[in-house]
Formats: structure tokens, sequence, C-alpha cells
């Protein structure tokens, strides 16, 4: 029988730990656990419907309703310059990436502090957690873009052919959401209190982004700034541009956006990595 | 490093000692004290400190310790749930960790999708969970309820079907955390079966639990924390047996704080002094009440803990000053060992004498007969038996 002791009160400093992130195989890792992301993600919609009467009706129901009030006030009070394109498909376009984001930052940012009882007990790669969340809102997002479709029937308009280009809209709005989920799903184990500021600063971004509006609003002068600061902004007006009006992105303001957003996903992913050893301890 | 080998050296870890919270207004303070110089320096609390640890390929090791001593901890630090502040760990092929089976288990989705949901947390896939999925019903004896949601599971049923799942994944260490606690006895038999199946296969396995039985019928090798530091690492019984004196040890220099009734002096004497096994025992207590007073007492041997391996009970008048009380049993049924004498005078009102050790006493004799892996023997009574085997 061996009896080890050391009644050091602090461990020397030369073996301290230090969390070794090497990006590819941590990628890797979260690649093959990819069914976990898509079991929570199926979790959280079963769970949704099942205890929700309307189900499915609630994934479309955020953007339809907001579509309506923005066309019933802004049409009559603000003329918004749509490009001669109908004003329910104009912001119909604008909150679809709006919902989707600001929904994966919402559930998303909570998914470490909600699923605490996971973080804690089994050991999975944690971005699943995060990227469940937006799992969920992508499938609320396809959804929605059903009524899209219905809306274009509707409104006897037609997508133009450039509509090739969502493919390079869509990586940008991904990454840029994935990016600041990731960091504040990191950030709310350790400041539970931004939990409560979320909302109202996801309220006003609904405002801050060209949702109701154009981008002409904004003055040209300040586009790029103002397109680096929200890569939502660029992505929604080349959704409008490439659907509704037949013209390429505005690549003067989209390929800063795509930088920023691309930032955002480096800087997101090393801000979570940087927490993670304190996850478990305190969430 | 070979596949189910666990090997972990100079581990640290600490948590906050002060209020978990973790707010913005928290943190500010925290930062405001570091900056000022004000920290207390009282802020953490030491999990583990210095803890080493090396397990080899098909081991199983128990890992005991009182509450708050850090088995929890590095439990989930094998598992990778969580990181050290200090040290490494490192464990070697795929881990199985039973950290509380209730914790991936969601309330509002029923048996079947739960079965799903926490195979895939624990790294299984949906095909491999869908071809085992009857067995895993039938092992958790689920095959009425798997369809109905889970928050109408007893949490018997709860328990169940989160090792029944577990217990299917095929990992080259497995961790088992306190999973016998819940569950009744036939199934706590039934996981000890499994898991020593497990051991059969060559699987590593660690295992924390209070119950000490439990972890010396599954483990070989015990490890033993106290506040954090390993007091010993050896042989199963070895260990077990330390830790079992020391638990009582610290019970026996508290004499009762509370209790009418003071036991003066208490003695065992075997036939020629020390106590044999299978020999007569006499014990020998003397009271001292303040008053003449009609008692009800209990006498009661084990091997450290409170609860013992059998009773003895007398009612009797007490008289006011010392009354000496002796008691004989014509046959000591306990193995060799060290043995511990509890007494108490408990009534449904009031507590003479509160329940406590009052001595401890060695036992010569033949070992226990050696119980086999995956058998829980709840106490050590030693019978002599006479066997015949015929070939007729």
């Amino acid at each position: 029988m061996t009896a080890v002791s050391s009644r050091a009160t602090e461990p020397p400093a030369d073996i301290l730990f230090r969390l070794k992130v090497r990006v590819v195989p941590a990628i890797r890792e979260v690649w093959q656990r990819r069914e976990l992301v898509r079991t929570l993600a199926e979790r959280d919609l079963r769970v949704r419907y099942k205890q929700a009467v309307l189900g499915v009706a609630w994934s479309i129901l955020t953007p339809l309703a907001l579509m309506i009030v923005f066309t019933v006030f802004f049409q009559r009070v603000a003329k918004v310059d749509t490009g001669g394109a109908p004003y329910a498909l104009f912001t119909y376009l604008g909150l679809l990436p709006w919902t989707f984001f600001s929904t994966s930052v919402s559930q998303g940012g909570q998914s470490l502090v909600v699923n605490n009882q996971l973080v804690n007990k089994v050991y999975c790669p944690r971005e699943v957690f995060p990227l469940a969340s937006m799992a969920v809102a992508a499938v609320d997002t396809a959804l929605a873009t059903l009524v899209l479709g219905l809306l274009f029937v509707v409104t006897g308009f037609m997508p133009k052919p450039t509509t090739v280009w969502v493919p390079v809209l869509l990586a940008v709005q991904v990454a840029f959401t994935f990016g600041v989920t990731l960091v504040l799903s990191a950030v709310l184990v350790f400041l539970r209190d931004l939990r409560h500021v979320l909302p109202i600063i996801l309220q006003l971004g609904l405002f801050a982004t060209p949702v109701a509006y154009g981008m002409d609003v904004v003055t040209p002068s300040l586009q790029v700034a103002y397109s680096i600061a929200n890569p939502l902004a660029p992505v929604i007006d080349g959704y409008r541009r490439t659907m509704l009006l037949g013209l390429a992105p505005d690549w003067h303001l989209l390929g800063p956006a795509a930088v920023a957003a691309a930032l955002w996903l480096a800087v997101g992913y090393v801000v979570f990595k940087r927490l993670e050893p304190g996850f478990a301890d305190y969430a | 490093m070979r596949d189910g080998e666990i090997q972990a050296s100079r581990v640290w870890k600490r948590f906050r000692a002060d209020r978990q919270r973790q707010l913005l207004r928290d943190q500010l303070d925290r930062a405001r004290r570091r900056m000022t110089g004000t920290s207390n320096g009282h802020g953490w609390r030491w999990a583990l400190r210095d803890v080493d640890m090396a397990v080899g390929p098909g081991e199983s090791i128990g890992l005991i310790g009182p509450n708050g001593s850090g088995k929890t901890t590095m439990l989930r630090m094998l598992a990778k749930v969580m990181y050290p502040y200090a040290g490494r760990v490192a464990v070697g092929g795929r881990v199985g960790a039973l950290i509380d089976v209730r914790a991936g288990i969601h309330p509002d989705l029923t048996g079947a999708e739960n079965v799903y949901l926490y195979g895939s947390l624990l790294g299984v896939s949906r095909r491999e969970v869908a071809r085992r999925f009857d067995e895993i019903v039938a092992f958790g004896e689920l095959e009425t309820a798997i369809d109905r949601q889970v928050k109408f599971y007893s949490s018997g049923m709860h328990v169940r079907l989160g090792f029944a799942i577990a217990a299917f994944t095929e990992p080259d260490v497995l961790l088992v955390d306190e999973v016998l606690a819940v569950g009744d006895a036939a199934f706590q038999q039934k996981c000890l079966d499994r898991m020593r199946a497990v051991l059969a296969q060559g699987t590593t396995v660690v295992f924390v639990s209070h119950d000490l039985q439990a972890v010396e019928s599954i483990c070989e090798r015990a490890i033993w924390l106290r506040e954090g530091v390993v007091e010993s690492d050896g042989p199963v019984r070895e260990v077990l047996g330390d830790y079992r004196r020391t638990v009582e040890q610290a019970a026996e220099v508290l004499t009762p704080a509370f209790g009418l009734v003071r036991v003066v002096k208490s003695e065992i004497r075997g036939p020629g002094d020390t106590p044999v096994s299978q020999r007569p025992l006499e014990i020998k207590l003397l009271l001292e009440s303040p008053e003449p007073l009609w008692a009800s007492m209990s006498i009661g041997i084990s091997e450290g803990p409170a609860t013992p391996i059998f009773l003895l009970g007398h009612e009797a008048m007490l008289a006011a000053g010392q009354t000496e009380l002796r008691c004989s049993i014509p046959f000591l049924p306990l193995p060799r060992g060290r043995f511990y004498l509890w007494f108490g005078i408990i009534e449904s009102t009031r507590d003479l004498v509160p329940w406590h050790p009052v001595g401890q006493f060695e036992v010569l004799g033949p070992e226990l007969t050696p119980t086999p892996r995956g058998i829980l023997r709840m106490a050590p009574v030693q019978v002599t038996p006479t066997w015949e085997v015929e070939q007729p």
C-alpha cells in the first residue's frame, strides 16, 4: 500500500493546466458528433411541439406577424423605396435572416446555461449546444421560407435569375450568426444577468438592421462602416437586390461584411475555447 | 497510451469558495478587488490537491471517501467534463461515464425518444441504438412504459432507463458514480452483473460509491480520498478496512453531548480475553444514571459505521448511581477483523443515551469466506457449515 500525501497549499506554477486548442481536430470531433447536434435539435423541436398547441405554426408566426405589422404601418406612414417590389416581400426578406439571427443568438446564447445538467455530467464537444440551437433556428427559417414562396405566388412577383447568389449571402449570414452565438453562449455562463439584457439588445437590433427599411436610408459615405458593424445589413440588402431587383450583391458592402463575419467567427471560436475549461465549473 | 489506461498526475482542482453566483456585478466586484489588492485570498477552495492516479487496462478501481472529498470531481475530470487547474489527466480509448444517469434524460420526451437522445449523448450512433433497442428496453424492464413521457416515470424507472442505455455503450473505460443508490435491490444486482460482464471484457472500471459493500464486490483496488488528497491506494480490502476504522475513530472521541445516562466504561472479553470467532463473548458496560429509570437498551456490533451487523436488545431497571450491565453471547458469528461496539438507550420521546460507538475490539479466527465478484455481501457474518459432496 502506498500512501501519497503532499500538503503544499498551491500547485507549483510549472504544472498549471492550459487547454491546448488544436482547431482541426476540434472541428473534426464536432463533425463526428453531428448526430448529437441533430438529436439535441430534434429534442428541442419535439419538446416545443409537445407543449404547444400551435406546433409548427410557431416557426412562421414571428416573421409573419412582424411582416404584417410592418406592411400595414411602414407602408402607410413612412414611404420606403423598395425599388418597385411589393413591400411585403421586401420586408419579409429582411425578417427571415433577422429572425434566424435573433433566435440563434437568444436560444444559442443560453444553450450552455440551459443545458447545464449535460455540460456538467456528460462529455461531448461543447460546441454542439450552440450549434443545436442554430439548427432549430434553421428549421424555423426553412419553414418560414415556404411562406416566402407563398408570398411570391400571392403577389404574382417572380424571383429574378440573380437569385443564384443566395448561397454566398447565406454563408456570410450563418458565419456571422454562429460567431455571435459562440461568444454569447460562452460569456453568458460567467455573466448570467446578461440574459435579461439580451432581449432588449435584440429588440434594438431589429431597428438597427435594415429590415423594415432599405439600405439607402444610410448615408452613402457611412455604408461601409455600417456594413462592418452590422454584417446582416448588406446580407439583407443582397437578398433584396438578387431576388427582387435582378442585381448582383453590392460587393463594396458585402466584401467588408464577409470579412467582419469571418472575424466574428474566428474570434468567437477562440473566446469559446478560452472559456471552455470553466463551463462545467460554473454552468 | 494504451486503450483503457488512465494516467493522472499531480492533479489540482479548485472551486470558488464564495457564492457561486456568476453575475456581472460579482465579476466587477472581483475585478475591483484584484486591482486594488484587497482580495482576501480566501476566494478558492481546493477540491483536489496533488492527486496521482495510474490505472492499467482492465483494472477495477473504487474511489472512496466522505462527502466533499473530491471523488466526483476526480471522476468528472477523467470523463473530460471538467479540466484540472494544474496537472495532467490522460485517458486512453473511449470513455463511458455514468455521472448521474438522470442528467441526460428529458422529462417531456418518451422513454423511446430518450433512448436515442441519451445514446447519442454517450456517443452511440442512432443505427447502433436502433439495432439494440429491444435489448436496452428489456434490460431496463421498461417494456410497458417505453412510449410514455418520462415525467410520468418513477425515480427507479428513471435510473433504470439511464443505466440501461449506458450499459450498452461499449467503452474502454467505464466511470460509474453512485448509480446504484437508486433502484431496487434486484436492479442493483443486475447493474453489478453488468459491470462485472464489462470487466470481463477487459474494460477498465472506476467506481465511485459510498456503498462500501458494492465497491468491495466490484473492485480489486481502492483509492481513498480525504479532503482532496489521496490517503491510501491499494488492495480493496486493506483500504476499506483502514477507511472504516478511521471513519469511526473520529466518531469515537466524541462522547455524546446529550443524554441523561452516561457510559462510564465498556469492556469486551472473549474466552482468553481476546474475542475469538465462533466462541463465547462477554460485553460489560458500566452505566451511570442520575435517577432510577426503566431503560430499553440496545447494543450493536458494526464494522465501523452506525449500521450494525447485529443488535442485542434488553430492558432493565437502572438504579440511581452506577449499574453494571453484562451481556453474554454463546457464539460470536464474526470473522477475523476489527469491530466496533455501539450502544444506545433510545425511547420514542427522548434518547437517554444516543446511539454512539463505545469501544472497539479485535476478533481472532478464520478469514471471512471470500465474496466472488459481483455479489453484494451486506455484513460479515461467519458461519461454519458442514459440506457433503457426493457423486450418486
